[in-house]
């Protein structure tokens, strides 16, 4: 690596990125990316020449057919039978089977998201093969003898279109990312172009339409997947626990290193993905980093953000705010930057007010405007609440948490086990990108409602109640527990409760004073204009699919 | 974060996939006329019967008379015409190399007749509820033409519909291929294709 110099305006082993250097991950469509803009935009040029300005369609015509007599020459009986057994690739059962193996599997499995891309990309490659076939209404090939069955126009081929999206969307969504899907990129690539060697072999198809019909069939759902399912924040994993999947090695953890370095000034020894589990907003990882003159060797904390998680963020917040209303008035972020400054803001906020709270390091960018890491202090040796036992003094950090949140105008709104550590007795508290500055009173309250829940889990609803009193009032914990019905509490703390067996809500409630239960359903002209934008873009979405019935008919 | 709407998921899936089960499949809008300058249609027609001499297309719209879709594949292909009296898909046009008369009687007076064209007629019920088949068999091939009227539609309007359809010999075809493209139509009355 090239040898940087120290200037002037370093301070310690910190290097300013003068102008006209690269970032540490500069944005690289890569050779891949490359060739399918090329792709795109010959084909989409060609089309629309064709379309427009007849003799250009008679060229390819007499191009098309020229490359079709080339491929018929070896045309002998018992290659011609291969030949139409691959053709079997093209057939209607096989995409179906390939199609319903997957959507079984999506199911069963429970991933929602990939089976709802999976299922919108194919219907769009579909939907606009079609209409493109429609259009151009090209012909089957002349001047060739036709060998297998077809059906429709050619441009594109609908078949490969077809197969195409079918298994570019079965690799996204089933396989696992890394070597397996690598492995997966040569079966798919083998099967496509199997096919369109058969079906040129056939002359059912001329070469354009087979080598358009596999472009759209491979773009649709790739740019579908790498935009809706990104890796880092929904990855397709078959294990529970931490994964290796995520790509912070590579180029991506050479970069790391270097914008830790650089920007920090740490060295890091060792990078490795924690947690991944329980955050579906980031990509957490622990830092091991060299000793510096001031600190010994020590572990840090650090959550990887991409425009990925920006966009997801967004939807999340969207859905929130059109299921709940007003009390969850958000405003979605619009970019990664203000993302990580946002979290890096609400640390050093909790830090200073003296929250036991990890100690913020700052932001590194990795990319401009796409990817940057937010560092902290790492844990080490911290447990899970749910891992630890919690006395008294237990109990009382975690209400004293709330206290000094309510007291300084804040909410953390994720309290949940997963969120709160515990580490020599102490307990902390992690996760902070959701605090809210000056919240709703009932956000306030049901945190407040979560912290003890949690901690009735880890003792029992009574003795905690007794120890809330010490810190609020009857009222403030009757409002708590009024407020924190469902959805208000996160899922894990959810089914904790569950697991647990005892109607804790119930006993909390019966130890409070009556109060009637606070709505988590509100109503302004937001959350209704939303909803009905929402609700009129789902309708536009029935109306192109019934009006391209005859697709599927 | 949570995943949401789980159950919403689930359900636009299962009424998604409901549409998945047929895969590529596909009728086509462009109506098969006649003497329209875009011949690409009736040469892929054309294409799916390589033997037939004639090709069906559609002459005229007699009044309430509509083009419904064609679906055009290897071994056969079908159009549609929709009947503001007769009903949805009130005719149905379909070609084939060959198709079996043996229940029809064939008819030589009162059918529009194209020279080389044998007409058969086989009524499969009476008014109210019109059915019937008619057969017209050529050199290479046979065009069906399925009656399938609502109840209460006289069976004067088969007449009519009759009125609407005609042939294009396979040869201007070729000549309009071979013109187009310096190209040819495989098949009947074309010189034989390599491969």
């Amino acid at each position: 690596m090239e040898q940087r110099s120290r200037g002037p305006g370093q301070i310690g082993r910190r290097h300013r990125r003068p102008s006209g250097e690269a970032p540490p991950l500069p944005h690289e469509l890569r050779r891949s990316g490359k060739f399918w803009i090329v792709m795109v935009v010959y084909f989409v040029s060609v089309l629309i020449g064709v379309a427009f300005f007849q003799p250009l369609g008679r060229i390819f015509d007499r191009f098309d057919t020229q490359r079709l007599r080339w491929i018929a020459n070896l045309r002998t009986d018992s290659l011609t039978d291969v030949v139409l057994f691959v053709n079997l690739l093209a057939s209607r059962w096989t995409i179906r089977a390939l199609r319903w193996g997957t959507i079984a599997a999506l199911v069963g499995f429970r991933r929602w998201r990939h089976l709802f891309v999976f299922l919108a990309s194919i219907l769009a490659a579909e939907i606009v093969a079609y209409q493109i076939s429609t259009l151009l209404g090209r012909s089957r090939p002349l001047g060739i003898t036709i060998i297998a069955p077809w059906e429709g126009y050619s441009m594109p081929s609908r078949p490969l279109v077809g197969l195409a999206a079918s298994l570019v969307g079965i690799m996204y969504a089933i396989v696992v990312p890394g070597r397996p899907r690598e492995m997966a990129k040569w079966v798919v690539g083998g099967l496509i172009l199997s096919l369109l060697f058969a079906r040129l072999y056939l002359a059912v198809d001329h070469p354009t339409d087979a080598v358009f019909g596999a472009i759209m069939g491979i773009a649709i759902p790739l740019v579908a997947f790498r935009w809706y399912t990104p890796n880092d924040v929904f990855p397709v994993t078959y294990r529970r626990g931490k994964s290796a999947h995520l790509d912070v090695g590579g180029r991506r953890g050479e970069a790391i290193r270097r914008a830790v370095q650089d920007q920090l000034g740490y060295e890091i020894l060792q990078i490795k993905p924690v947690g991944l589990e329980g955050s579906g907003g980031s990509t957490p990882l622990r830092l091991r980093v060299a000793a510096t003159e001031d600190e010994p060797e020590q572990y840090l904390f650090a959550k990887l953000y991409a425009k990925s998680h920006v966009r997801a963020d967004r939807w999340y917040k969207l859905g929130r705010s059109i299921l709940y209303g007003a009390l969850e008035d958000e405003t979605p972020f619009q970019s990664v930057r203000r993302f990580v400054e946002y979290e890096d803001y609400t640390l050093r906020l909790l830090y200073d007010e003296g929250l036991p709270t990890p100690k913020p390091y700052g932001v590194v960018e990795i990319t401009p405007e796409r990817e940057y890491m937010i560092v902290m202090e790492f844990f080490d040796g911290a447990v899970e609440i749910g891992d630890a036992e919690i006395d008294d003094a237990g109990i009382d950090e975690g209400l004293q948490i709330v206290r000094k949140m309510w007291d300084e105008g804040l909410a953390h709104r994720d309290i949940k086990p997963a969120n709160l550590m515990v580490r020599d007795g102490k307990v902390l508290v992690i996760d902070v990108f959701f605090v809210q500055v000056r919240p709703s009173p009932w956000r306030q309250a049901v945190d407040l409602a979560n912290m003890m829940l949690v901690l009735a889990v880890k003792s029992d609803a009574k003795r905690v109640y007794q120890h809330a009193l010490g810190l609020f009032t009857e009222d403030d914990i009757a409002e708590a527990f009024a407020a924190a019905r469902g959805v208000a509490s996160p899922t894990q703390l959810r089914s904790m409760l569950k697991q647990d067996g005892r109607d804790l809500v119930g006993e909390f409630r019966a130890l409070a004073p009556d109060r009637k239960p606070v709505s988590i359903q509100r109503w302004s002209a937001r959350r209704v204009v939303r909803t009905a934008g929402v609700l009129l873009l789902a309708l536009v979405a029935l109306l192109v699919v019934v009006n391209n019935w005859t697709v599927f008919a | 974060m949570r995943r949401q709407g789980r159950l919403g998921a689930a359900i636009v899936s299962v009424g998604i996939t409901a549409m998945l089960v047929p895969a590529c499949g596909g009728v086509y809008p462009q109506p098969l006329t006649c003497g329209a300058e875009n011949t690409n249609a009736l040469i892929l027609m054309a294409q799916a019967v390589p033997s037939a001499t004639l090709v069906p297309c559609i002459a005229e719209f007699p009044a309430g008379w509509s083009y419904n879709g064609s679906r055009i594949r290897s071994d056969s292909a079908q159009f549609w015409l929709d009947s503001d009296r007769a009903g949805f898909r009130a005719l149905e046009v379909e070609l084939t190399e060959s198709c079996d008369v043996s229940n029809a009687i064939e008819v030589t007076t009162g059918a529009r007749v194209v020279p080389g064209v044998r007409v058969y007629e086989e009524p499969l019920s009476l008014p109210p509820t019109f059915q019937a088949n008619r057969y017209l068999l050529f050199p290479g091939g046979c065009v069906t033409n399925l009656f399938r009227f609502t109840t209460g539609a006289s069976a004067t309007l088969a007449l009519e519909a009759q009125q609407a359809l005609s042939f294009v010999s396979r040869s201007a075809l070729v000549e309009q291929a071979r013109k187009e493209t310096g190209l040819s139509l495989c098949g009947a009355e074309a010189p034989p294709c390599p491969g």
